[in-house]
């Protein structure tokens, strides 16, 4: 399905982060948010998903597989985040953090759903570990398919590689960009460093004065 | 000061009594008290007191329907202070119905129109009391009591210490000052405004002043200075063998109490003439105990119950108040195994059954030679020594 | 606004409860404070230019010695294995009511007291002056052993915010690189920050040092005594002049306690200058001093261990003079007179468990659904209400609640507990929940759990130690209410601290022994809850 942004503008009273524009992103496709710190790039993303700080006002259309969520709870929507750091609830564990936004059901369906998430991420047996014995990479893998696991219809992502060092970086990047790509998962990242964006991945830039522009 | 007339009228219009009551109108007292609860407000520092207090609750349940709640009190000045608030904020039925009271407190209740009454001579064991042989139950602190109050229990102030320890006991101020000298360190007094420290000023004052009539009057400021000369030369003589040297004191009788108990002390005082031996019995001090007075008398006095005018159950804190004037409660009372206050009874004016209840006994740190009891000063002295003390001596 | 609704009911009820109270409380008290012929008697009171300047001293000395060892301790045992020991032995520290402690200090270094009959020995006791001493050195020793594991406490509590623990991880690594020894790490990077969020503690302690009234009856100087111990005397006279000299003197305090914060505050900031210089002055390789620190903790430790010991054994004691080590008599009529008057321990009960249940879902509705600007001024309020000088503020509760004819009521007696409560559980609380990640919610939002999925399994269990041990303060502080219970209750009721306090002025050494005991139990029961409620399998990143 298919997200669509129209008409969307981010202001903070009277001053506008971001003048309003549209644009559409396909299935699967992947597309980049560039701009320098405090231009609203994470209020986007936080309007999309529903949890703009009561500060900020956003106005504008949002629709996901044509539905509006307008009138959505966060919750309901199916938009996935991710974030710079992996926030993984520290009093579970790994098992049970990505087992949190999975659908209901049968407990061995979701266990198996949960170990197979485990052998992709390269990750096998890790499901009792708790999060902080982790590293870096593998905390990543294991927020993007605690992500993955709740059937997001739209990915977030706000700078998720910027806490790694560069080998890792761009490992995380296939990585990440290709499971989305299979999922066929609309996605919107966010970053500062153009090297995040995917390769042949459309750009847009939030210049001075909020101006939203593509590359 | 004090409440304003139209309150007083419509509390004392709410009372069902008229100053002459006849002994049928008792009945209806009784009958009226049944089912009430009176909340009596009296200290409670010591297990015996709060024992028989309980003991008493129980008789008067079982005897006249009432419940007695016993509440707890450090210093019945608070009482009177919570009495005052609630008669001017209008509150007419208080929480207060009964308050264990005597001296400046009564005083000052009696000066702000805050007691019912006067009831006393309506409560049918009231023809007991020995108003002959103990004149302080007619005059509290100099201050005509007429009938606001009613007498409970006597009071003397004894001396006691460990009979091994001390050879001869001071059986006068001066002997205590020289007891003193020889002892430094070992003896000292609560710090007024306590009123054992009052106390202990008052019997210095008794002991020191040149024309005792004065005693009896009130004073004025500069009359007080000019007879309080000689008490104040002793105390000068004193201060500085007492314990820390006189520049602290212990802040109650309680505390001497105990310092006496740990050793660190010699002599401790008290009201009740009986407490020694009680503290022998309850296993609280040494048998070698010793009690004295001082041999031309101590100041004693006579503790009272009384009822705020804006008491809720009036009728049954008479019938408590009558209950323990009763020869039976004072007979108790007055038994050192369970409190040991003497009683406000003339013997003499008993059935010879209830006369009975009252035999004597010596026992263990009781006082072996009982001397008089001296009159209280009037109440306007207290405030003028305790400035004075506090003058000279207190920073 | 999605959670308007949530956000008015939430403002209202506090104001309603809380804040309203509390208002007319002090409004009451200016009031009767504001009497010229009162302050014309307070300030020509004798003993006023001494008791004054050793009020202040007392509190402060108090703090100064609290800080300083509650700081020792943290750098000396934080990140070991023994601080998860700490923590039980601080529970218990904290959960002995401060009169209790003082009574059994008390009994402890006093010239016939324990330690003379240990160390000194002889037929006569030594002529010290410990207990009561003049320049109430006594009672700072109290007022330091009693607040220690309080601001321990409230370290931990700061450690324990969602953002502090990884940033002093980030922090350690970083100065250590720069070859810092562990100790200068510390002094120079981590006390700094911790302390800045430890302003309110800090002040609460101070301000409850300097107008202490039950401690000071009991340990404290007596010619003169300190402020506090003349103001309570004065507020409970039956002169109704004496009652104004009274609210005049808590005045007098309040005001004397605001320009000596205004003049703290001053040489901070002009000593900032020079801090910031011995901070960046840089490395040094001064380690963490840990035999000191041991051997502080080990000497805290033992104290209270025989401050407890002393009690029972004076609960028990019938005639026991110096030298014996051990009482003459043992007698059991103090415990059976405790057992046979239940009444208060129940009622005490009762109030703790619903005042700090009301306060915790009132904080808590609070946090969640009022917007954090609204904070300030609630933080304010409870702040001053903590600061305030407890006398000062029951006489103003006392004249309020009289009016509207609330005295000897049992919701009366539950307001007067329920007001000091509401206020230590939002301070506690706040920092956790304030400094809460937002962007968990977020990800919770991304996983599709709504508000209340989030909250019961994301938020509450993460922050499950900061919510026991606010229920535990919560409980505790209402288990030791006296100034303001008192007044309220007006006679109709009787609470343990009540009971204590009158059974004090009685000198039965043993009763109130026995009621000091029971009085501690209770608290170290919650607390000891807490901490094993409060146990998280999870550990932030150390070293």
């Amino acid at each position: 399905m298919e997200l669509i942004l129209e008409q969307v503008t981010i202001s903070l009273g009277t001053q506008v982060l971001i003048q309003p524009f549209s644009f559409a992103i396909a299935a699967g496709e992947t597309v980049t948010v560039m701009g320098p710190s405090g231009s609203g790039k994470s209020s986007l993303l936080a309007f999309i998903a529903g949890d703009l700080p009561s500060l900020l006002q956003g106005q504008g259309r949002v629709s996901l597989g044509g539905r509006d969520l307008g009138p959505l709870p966060p919750e309901a929507r199916r938009v996935g985040r991710l974030f710079q750091d992996d926030l993984l609830f520290p009093h579970l564990t790994v098992g049970e953090n990505l087992l949190f936004g999975m659908a209901r059901g049968n407990s061995e369906e979701r266990d198996a759903r949960m170990r197979d998430a485990l052998c992709s991420a390269e990750l096998a047996g890790f499901e009792a570990r708790a999060p902080h014995t982790l590293s870096g990479g593998q905390r990543t893998r294991v927020a993007l398919f605690r992500a993955l696991l709740a059937s997001p219809h739209a990915m977030l992502l706000d700078e998720p590689f910027a806490r790694l060092d560069a080998d890792l970086r761009n490992s995380m990047r296939s990585f990440v960009f290709g499971h989305l790509k299979e999922r066929r998962i609309p996605s919107l990242l966010v970053t500062h460093d153009l090297a995040d964006a995917p390769a042949g991945g459309r750009v847009f830039t939030i210049g001075s004065g909020g101006k939203v522009a593509h590359d | 000061m004090g409440i304003s007339r139209r309150l007083f009228l419509a509390l004392a219009a709410a009372s069902p009594l008229s100053a002459h009551s006849w002994a049928a109108d008792w009945a209806a007292i009784e009958a009226e008290a049944r089912g009430q609860t009176v909340y009596f407000n009296a200290w409670a520092g010591s297990e015996t007191i709060n024992a028989y207090i309980a003991w008493a609750g129980q008789q008067v349940a079982q005897r006249f329907g009432i419940t007695l709640r016993h509440v707890k009190i450090a210093d019945t000045a608070e009482v009177v202070r919570r009495v005052r608030d609630e008669v001017k904020a209008g509150k007419l039925e208080g929480s207060v119905d009964l308050v264990w009271i005597n001296g400046e407190n009564f005083r000052a209740m009696k000066a702000d129109r805050l007691l019912f009454g006067p009831f006393t001579e309506t409560l049918p064991n009231y023809r007991y009391v020995d108003t002959d042989g103990k004149p302080t139950t007619l005059f509290d602190f100099a201050e005509g009591v007429e009938g606001l109050e009613s007498p409970w229990g006597m009071a003397q102030l004894t001396f006691f210490g460990d009979g091994a320890k001390i050879a001869a006991p001071p059986g006068s101020m001066v002997e205590f000052a020289d007891f003193a000298k020889a002892n430094p360190g070992r003896v000292t007094y609560p710090a007024p405004p306590d009123f054992h420290g009052t106390t202990f000023l008052k019997q210095v004052l008794v002991e020191t002043v040149a024309d005792p009539t004065i005693l009896s009057v009130a004073v004025g400021k500069d009359q007080f200075m000019a007879v309080a000369q000689p008490m104040l030369a002793l105390l000068d003589r004193l201060h500085p063998y007492l314990w820390r040297e006189g520049r602290q004191f212990p802040q109650s009788q309680a505390q001497t109490k105990q310092m006496l108990a740990d050793g660190e002390l010699l002599v401790a005082l008290t009201f009740n003439p009986n407490e020694p031996a009680n503290l022998v019995a309850s296993g609280e001090l040494p048998s070698s105990t010793i009690a004295w007075q001082h041999r031309n008398g101590t100041i004693g006095n006579t503790h009272f119950v009384a009822i705020p005018i804006n008491a809720r159950a009036r009728a049954a804190a008479q019938v408590v108040a009558n209950f323990l004037l009763s020869p039976e409660a004072q007979a108790r009372k007055a038994d050192l195994r369970v409190w040991g206050d003497p009683t406000v009874l003339a013997i003499s004016k008993l059935a010879p059954g209830d006369a009975k209840l009252f035999a004597a006994s010596a026992v263990q740190g009781g006082v072996s030679l009982p001397a008089l009891a001296i009159p209280e000063p009037h109440a306007s002295f207290v405030p003028l020594i305790e400035a004075a003390w506090l003058d000279r001596y207190g920073a | 606004m999605r959670f308007g609704v949530a956000q008015s009911f939430g403002i209202g009820l506090v104001a309603f409860l809380w804040g309203l109270p509390l208002a007319a409380s002090l409004a009451a008290f200016a009031a009767t404070a504001l009497d010229f012929a009162a302050w014309n008697s307070l300030l020509h009171h004798p003993q006023l230019p001494e008791a004054l300047p050793l009020s202040l001293w007392t509190g402060t000395a108090g703090l100064a010695a609290a800080l300083a060892a509650a700081l020792l301790v943290t750098m000396g045992f934080y990140g070991t294995a023994h601080w998860q020991k700490l923590q039980t032995s601080t529970a218990v520290g904290l959960s002995i009511p401060h009169l209790a402690f003082a009574i059994g200090f008390g009994f402890l270094v006093m010239p016939s007291g324990f330690l003379a009959r240990l160390f000194v020995g002889g037929s006569e006791p030594p002529q010290w002056v410990t207990a009561q001493d003049p320049l109430g050195l006594a009672l700072i020793a109290c007022l330091a052993l009693k607040e220690t594991p309080f601001l321990i406490a409230m370290i931990w509590s700061v450690l324990a915010q969602g953002d502090v623990g990884p940033a002093l991880a980030g922090h350690w690594r970083s100065a250590r690189s720069l070859g810092h020894g562990a100790g200068s790490v510390w002094l120079r990077v981590l006390l700094p920050q911790i302390v800045a969020r430890l302003r309110w503690p800090i002040a609460i302690v101070w301000v409850y040092g300097v107008t202490v009234v039950d401690m000071a009856l009991v340990i404290g100087p007596t010619q003169p005594p300190t402020l506090a111990v003349i103001v309570w005397a004065d507020l409970n006279n039956a002169a109704e002049d004496i009652n104004a000299r009274g609210s005049a003197g808590a005045m007098l305090m309040t005001l004397a306690l605001a320009a000596a914060a205004a003049l703290a505050w001053l040489a901070v900031s002009l000593a900032g200058k020079k801090m910031r210089r011995f901070m960046t002055g840089g490395p040094s390789s001064f380690g963490v001093p840990k035999t000191s620190t041991t051997l502080l903790t080990a000497a805290m430790i033992a104290i209270y261990s025989l401050v407890l010991f002393t009690l029972s054994g004076m609960s028990l004691a019938g005639y026991w003079p110096y030298p014996r080590l051990v009482p003459d008599t043992v007698r059991f009529a103090a415990w059976q007179g405790l057992i046979a008057n239940g009444g208060p321990v129940v009622l005490s009960l009762m109030l703790a468990l619903t005042s700090s249940a009301l306060a915790l879902g009132l904080v808590v509705l609070w946090l969640e659904a009022v917007p954090a600007r609204w904070d300030r001024a609630l933080t304010i309020s409870a702040v001053a209400s903590l600061t305030l000088p407890a006398i000062a503020m029951a006489s103003g509760q006392y004249r309020f609640f009289l009016e509207l004819h609330l005295t000897g009521t049992q919701l009366g007696l539950f307001l007067a507990h329920f007001i000091p409560v509401f206020a230590y559980v939002f301070i506690v609380l706040k920092g956790p929940f304030r400094t809460f990640d937002p962007r968990f919610q977020a990800v919770a939002h991304g996983l599709n759990a709504g508000a209340l999925r989030f909250w019961v399994s994301v938020k509450a269990p993460l922050l499950k130690a900061a919510i026991a041990i606010a229920a535990a303060v919560g409980f505790s502080v209402s288990m030791v209410q006296f100034v303001p219970a008192q007044l309220i209750a007006a006679g109709r009721f009787s609470t343990l601290p009540m009971e204590a306090v009158t059974l004090a002025s009685g000198g039965s050494r043993s009763l109130t022994a026995a009621y000091a005991l029971a009085l501690a139990v209770l608290p170290m029961f919650a607390f000891l809850l807490a901490q094993m409620l409060g146990h998280s399998r999870w550990r932030l990143a150390w070293n």
